[in-house]
């Protein structure tokens, strides 16, 4: 017995050093459901409906699309700033290129992932400077290739003022509808308690929340998604995605800094699901299986006869 | 000071068990938001990835995923074979393989967390004076005919569909079809305080045919536990797909061939899933396909050293007389315990009718 409880714990110490050995691994791609992760249109972080659209922020934003046929590879543009560049901070790979500059061109700005096969979480943003305004565009963009988790590239400050969400949304899941989400406001590096921070959503919702002692602010998402126009025979799509866009602002020494986070959020799964449906079906399996219950009692009353 | 802790190996067992459920539904309060996502995406347990605070998640999600998005899209497109095809599918095995290396197909018996409720649902079952139903002559009938539908949902469900899915002749509604019908999904998401998963989709026929199999499931589950061991174990493809390489992990359940084996068929009557092997059967043979590795053939069998748990070729734990003794002065092998007080009561009035 001694052996095999010495056993057990080395077999689970060993397990959890494998695990943590597996941290990069099995990251398929983002997406609302496990198969779902497909690249689509739109199904990425800080993507949305496809551009072209109608305004429907003055805040700045970064719009991101997938590149085809490259995993490690996404399209961004900026609106509501004159940036030159994007900066692309990542959380693995060689420390050189954890930090990388990608210019601005007519097409946008194509960003690249750490390295080909490292993926997850790259922050992304754009910077517009003059002597009275900082104007700063983030956003998260996820690699469809494992990679370290961004714990520590969140926490690492990288400019002024800014928004950091606590946490993103982890893989298989993406914001939605009707619920609560954190964000921290920090000032150089420092949580900023009592800071306004305003969100709007493309489909019209403005909302505004006030951060804690800990710079912590918490917004319910607006219960305001519309689905895409569809065609003839076509469903609803539940992977289908909204854009919102987070602004805060700050004067300080006669300069005002204006940080925007923009990502997407999707509609309420309840929306296009049905509890009760739900509950009848799993009615209807305990109900299959009472017999097993009944019979038994039956047999074991007619042994205790014999 | 651990043998007063852990006087037998199912206590043992109950801890893990307790202590494994805790980390495959609610791990990421441990290990961190992200981590939780990156531990593994290749556990060889019913770790449901739709749990959003789980720590880990099973091989079968990516199974799918890249016979769905890799197999079928590149053998459609017929190009990139080695780095769309098979290196993706190489590295999830390799990666499943590593965890089940360490234990084999315990992860079944010691870690899985549907595994671990359906072994709750039994005992609330045995507390409430429900006999225990069996697949053998004169039940359920022979547990050999229900071992191929595990096979059947493996093949089916994990492979076949979503490459077809993915080769386009089903639709994108049948792209990870295992995942739906699973009920660890529900059970799981559930325990998270979360209904979502339960909720079956409405506006795609598929999704709601095969949502509305695995409530089904969960609810047969349920009420079928409470009478019939692990009954989802039975037909569960994750069974299948460890024991394919249950012969090449260094866990293993041992049965040499002994004098002393008295054929007795204790060891298959405590057996959860009623395998026949462990008492008619020696070597190879007795370490069947349907084994969890949870041990109890060895805790009831009453000859020493006859069963034996190992891992290469280190005994972890034996069968004895002894232990046999202590063992079943507390719980019958099939499980059986003394009903809940007024369980007892309840029966008394009826046994005194007749």
């Amino acid at each position: 017995m001694r052996t095999l409880i010495v056993m057990t714990s080395f077999a689970l110490s060993c397990a959890a050093d494998l695990a943590l050995a597996q941290h990069n691994h099995g990251a398929p791609a983002a997406g609302t459901r496990p198969a779902d992760a497909a690249p689509a249109p739109g199904g990425r972080p800080g993507g949305g409906r496809p551009s072209g659209m109608r305004e429907w922020t003055r805040q700045p934003l970064l719009l991101g699309r997938p590149v085809k046929d490259d995993r490690a590879a996404a399209l961004i543009t900026a609106r509501g700033l004159t940036a030159g560049g994007i900066t692309v901070y990542a959380a693995d790979g060689p420390a050189e290129a954890r930090k990388r500059e990608f210019a601005i061109d007519a097409e946008g700005a194509r960003i690249e992932a750490v390295a080909p096969k490292t993926g997850n979480y790259h922050w992304v943003l754009a910077r517009e400077e003059s002597p009275e305004l900082v104007k700063v565009a983030s956003t998260a963009w996820y690699f469809g290739n494992p990679g370290d988790g961004p714990t520590d590239m969140l926490a690492t400050p990288k400019h002024e003022l800014e928004i950091v969400p606590s946490p993103l949304p982890r893989e298989h899941r993406s914001y939605r509808e009707a619920e609560k989400w954190k964000f921290l406001v920090r000032y150089h590096g420092q949580a900023l308690a009592g800071q306004a921070l305003a969100m709007e959503t493309e489909f019209g919702s403005r909302t505004q929340a006030v951060t804690d002692a800990n710079g912590i602010a918490t917004l319910v998402f607006p219960r305001d998604f519309k689905q895409p126009p569809k065609g003839d025979g076509e469903s609803e799509d539940p992977r289908a995605r909204g854009r919102f866009v987070l602004v805060t602002e700050k004067e300080d020494g006669g300069k005002r800094y204006l940080t925007a986070f923009n990502y997407s959020y999707t509609q309420d799964p309840e929306r296009s699901r049905s509890l009760g449906w739900g509950a009848a079906f799993g009615i209807l399996g305990m109900v299959a299986a009472t017999p097993l219950l009944r019979r038994r009692q039956q047999a074991q009353g007619d042994k205790d006869h014999a | 000071m651990l043998e007063t802790l852990f006087p037998t190996l199912s206590r043992v067992r109950f801890v893990v068990q307790l202590a494994m459920l805790f980390l495959t539904v609610y791990g990421s309060v441990v290990v961190g938001t992200y981590a939780a996502d990156k531990i593994t995406g290749a556990l060889p347990a019913l770790s449901c990835a739709y749990d959003q605070a789980n720590g880990a998640y099973c091989v079968l999600v990516p199974t799918q995923h890249q016979v769905h998005h890799r197999i079928g899209m590149a053998m459609v497109q017929a190009q990139q074979l080695t780095t769309q095809m098979v290196l993706p599918l190489l590295m999830v095995l390799l990666t499943f393989f590593a965890f089940f290396f360490v234990i084999g197909k315990a992860f079944c018996g010691w870690v899985c967390p549907l595994g671990t409720l359906q072994e709750w649902v039994g005992k609330i079952g045995r507390r409430f004076g429900f006999g225990v139903r069996r697949f053998e002559k004169g039940d359920l009938g022979e547990v050999k005919r229900i071992r191929p539908v595990k096979w059947v949902v493996l093949l089916g469900f994990v492979f076949l569909l979503p490459l077809l899915t993915g080769l386009g002749v089903t639709p994108h509604s049948l792209g990870n079809p295992y995942c739906d019908i699973c009920p660890s999904r529900i059970a799981t998401t559930l325990l998270t305080g979360n209904t979502e998963e339960l909720a079956l989709r409405i506006n795609d026929g598929w999704k709601f045919g095969l949502g509305a199999t695995a409530n089904v499931l969960i609810g047969f589950m349920l009420v079928g536990g409470l009478a019939l061991r692990l009954p989802f174990c039975r037909i569960c493809p994750l069974l299948a797909f460890n024991s394919v390489f249950q012969r090449l992990s260094p866990m293993r359940l041992s049965k040499p061939t002994r004098a002393s084996c008295g054929s007795c068929h204790i060891c298959t009557d405590a057996c959860p899933m009623d395998i026949p092997e462990i008492s008619s059967a020696e070597g190879r043979k007795a370490y069947n396909e349907d084994c969890t590795l949870c041990g109890r053939c060895v805790e009831y069998c009453p000859q020493d050293k006859v069963i034996e748990l190992k891992w290469g070729p280190l005994a972890l734990f034996g069968s004895s007389r002894a232990y046999y003794k202590a063992k079943v002065a507390r719980e019958l092998p099939d499980g059986t315990v003394k009903p809940l007080k007024f369980v007892r009561n309840a029966a008394k009035p009826a046994t005194a009718d007749a």
